[in-house]
């Protein structure tokens, strides 16, 4: 009894409880949630000056996160969903549609970015960036040709490798290498880029999905499976970063802007979205975070040097041969379920 | 515990204790209630259910999650975090027993400087002083970067993004409740009772195993509960630290909730850890009852 009374007492002086106030309300507010690295600081401060609306800004790192706190009843405003998601979300009754009046710099996004097959009248989604998964190798310690992601993943290269945090790109990485489409996900297929990431998985050193990028600059890892925007963010830093787009099939996803169906600020989310599509706006988010930028007009304000990296802006050949995900349903949960058992081993 | 003994007199119009007692207690229960039995209810009937494509909980009972938890690799996950929390107790303990008790042992002027400094890392979020640890301990980093310039050795070593590194953040991180506990007992140590097993003979070894450490053991006890518990269930550390390859089941856990959109096997994994616990806690009471 002793024992168990100077416990309690010790616990309640140890525990120290801490009450935040809840901040005043603003006239006007913005709640986005977005993915981590993805909204420069400067560009929503920029929009709180010219409009006072209050911004807040959550960030995920992966699409999953996201839909599982939307669907937990989390209230956002904007969201900003990839290809598959949206036609999820949209499947699912979850998004509200736009007021194409209220965002007539849409004009701005090129053809070749509007209509897709997961929303194709663009009624829930407009166009954020675009970008791939690729290869970044660091040509100071790595002196082999690396070209696809099968000459990533060779023994030899052991704990030198950082890849994605993320189940699905995982799978098609190595479904890619299988010669089989990304969206052709069955459990045979399954089975099958099981046995590839069997091998592939135990030569990992880190998963990281927000900032993969960090591990290529502390010199901790070689090769990286990542974002193409880290690979260009990583080439500006040193130019020992080379950037592979794989031979064979990879992602190619296009990152869009969208308002759930339950959002309380929807017109606000319509200026923001408006707001982002300004040429120099959207120029300097490529400046922050160098993706494919759909918005032609932006282009015309990136020097040279962006237009020329690879990694943001692939080559029409080889971006050709990228492939957008298409929304799996349940299959994600099988998909997961196979990258965090072979993790675990 | 004494309140419920105290018997109701004779007089009729005096309270009656019970009531009292409950009327004290009752705010705790209602704390109780609805930030822990209501939540782990909720977890538990989770746990039986199944989940839609974009992951919301459908309810339909089933203990397919409970089978596959109870499959490798869980076990082995459940086995490694058991692993790297008992390191980081004893590690913990063993730094933080000497500190807690000198600090205990030191003079008020003393005592409060050191506590001071004990709590001065809390003023920082956790997450910033993680991210230190990793520019201290990455490749290119300020260790590796001192070692060689200081020619200890000639090849970067590799620290980040290993089980040591992992065991380090979490020792980092919950050493201080160690030390708390360990320096609250410490403080209330009566030095006559020292000073009289060194008048009847005890050398100093005899004198601390069997004066100082029995009557400084509700200390001892209380930090290695909030040193392992919260240690077994961490996972943000083996994340930033350990780069994701040495998973704890904080890590599986909290990943069904967010990118795995899974959360009825997430509130199966969340369950059994808890009847871990509640097994664990059981047993070392009995033991100590005996």
């Amino acid at each position: 009894m002793k024992i168990n009374r100077s416990f309690i007492k010790t616990l309640l002086t140890v525990s120290v409880g801490l009450l935040a106030c809840a901040s005043s309300q603003a006239a006007e507010k913005l709640n986005i949630f977005c993915w981590s690295e993805y909204i420069p600081q400067s560009v929503v401060e920029k929009f709180q000056e010219t409009t006072g609306i209050k911004v807040s800004v959550e960030n995920y790192a992966s699409n999953e996160e996201m839909l599982s706190k939307l669907s937990g009843g989390g209230s956002y405003d904007l969201i900003q969903p990839s290809e598959y998601t949206v036609e999820a979300l949209i499947k699912a009754d979850l998004l509200a549609t736009l007021d194409s009046s209220a965002i007539p710099n849409l004009k701005n996004i090129g053809p070749k970015y509007l209509g897709l097959p997961f929303d194709p009248a663009n009624k829930y989604s407009v166009p954020w960036m675009v970008g791939s998964v690729g290869i970044i190798v660091n040509t100071d310690k790595v002196k082999d040709d690396i070209k696809s992601f099968s000459d990533v993943f060779q023994p030899k290269f052991k704990k030198r490798i950082v890849v994605l945090d993320d189940a699905r790109e995982l799978v098609t990485a190595a479904l890619s290498t299988l010669n089989i489409n990304c969206n052709d996900i069955t459990d045979e297929n399954l089975a099958k880029a099981r046995g590839v990431l069997k091998d592939w998985l135990p030569l990992v050193k880190v998963y990281d999905s927000d900032s993969p990028k960090t591990a290529m600059l502390n010199g901790d890892t070689d090769l990286g499976v990542v974002w193409s925007g880290e690979g260009a963010l990583l080439q500006r830093e040193n130019k020992k970063f080379k950037w592979v787009i794989p031979t064979g099939d990879s992602h190619q996803f296009v990152d869009n802007l969208c308002i759930p169906k339950k959002a309380p600020n929807k017109a606000n989310a319509e200026k923001f979205i408006n707001f982002i599509l300004q040429p120099e706006i959207s120029a300097l988010i490529s400046a922050d975070f160098p993706y494919t930028n759909p918005n032609l007009e932006a282009r015309k304000l990136l020097g040279d040097e962006a237009l020329a990296n690879t990694a943001s802006f692939p080559p029409d050949q080889q971006a050709q041969k990228m492939i957008l995900f298409k929304d799996v349903g349940k299959k994600a949960s099988d998909i997961d379920a196979l990258i965090t058992d072979l993790r675990a081993e | 515990m004494d309140l419920t003994a105290i018997k109701s007199d004779d007089n009729v119009l005096k309270p009656r204790p019970q009531l009292a007692a409950w009327s004290i207690l009752s705010p705790l229960f209602f704390w109780l209630l609805i930030f822990v039995v209501i939540p782990t209810a909720l977890l538990v009937v989770a746990s039986f259910c199944d989940r839609d494509g974009l992951g919301r909980i459908v309810y339909h009972s089933n203990t397919e999650n409970y089978l596959r938890a109870i499959k490798s690799p869980y076990p082995e996950i459940v086995g490694r975090s058991v692993y790297f929390a008992t390191i980081t107790t004893v590690i913990c303990l063993l730094v933080g027993y000497p500190v807690g008790y000198f600090i205990g042992r030191s003079t008020e002027k003393m005592r409060n400087i050191l506590m001071m400094l004990v709590m001065v890392p809390f003023w920082t979020s956790f997450l910033i002083r993680t991210y230190a640890w990793i520019s201290i301990l990455a490749q290119d980093g300020l260790l590796n970067g001192f070692l060689l310039w200081a020619n200890i050795t000639s090849q970067p070593l590799h620290m980040l993004y290993t089980p040591g590194a992992v065991v380090l953040g979490l020792v980092y991180n919950y050493l201080p409740f160690m030390i708390l506990p360990i320096y609250g007992s410490a403080e209330k140590l009566d030095n006559a009772l020292v000073e009289a097993a060194y008048d009847l003979g005890a050398g100093p070894v005899r004198a601390f195993s069997n004066i100082i450490i029995p009557l400084t053991k509700p200390g001892i006890v209380a930090g290695i509960m909030l040193v392992f518990i919260p240690s077994l269930g961490m996972f943000a550390i083996s994340g930033l630290m350990g780069g994701g390859s040495q998973q704890m089941i904080g890590d599986v856990i909290y990943k069904q909730f967010s990118g795995a959109n899974n959360p009825p096997f997430g509130a199966a994994l969340g369950t059994l850890l808890l009847i871990i616990f509640a097994i664990g806690l059981w047993f070392s009471n009995r033991k100590q009852v005996q």
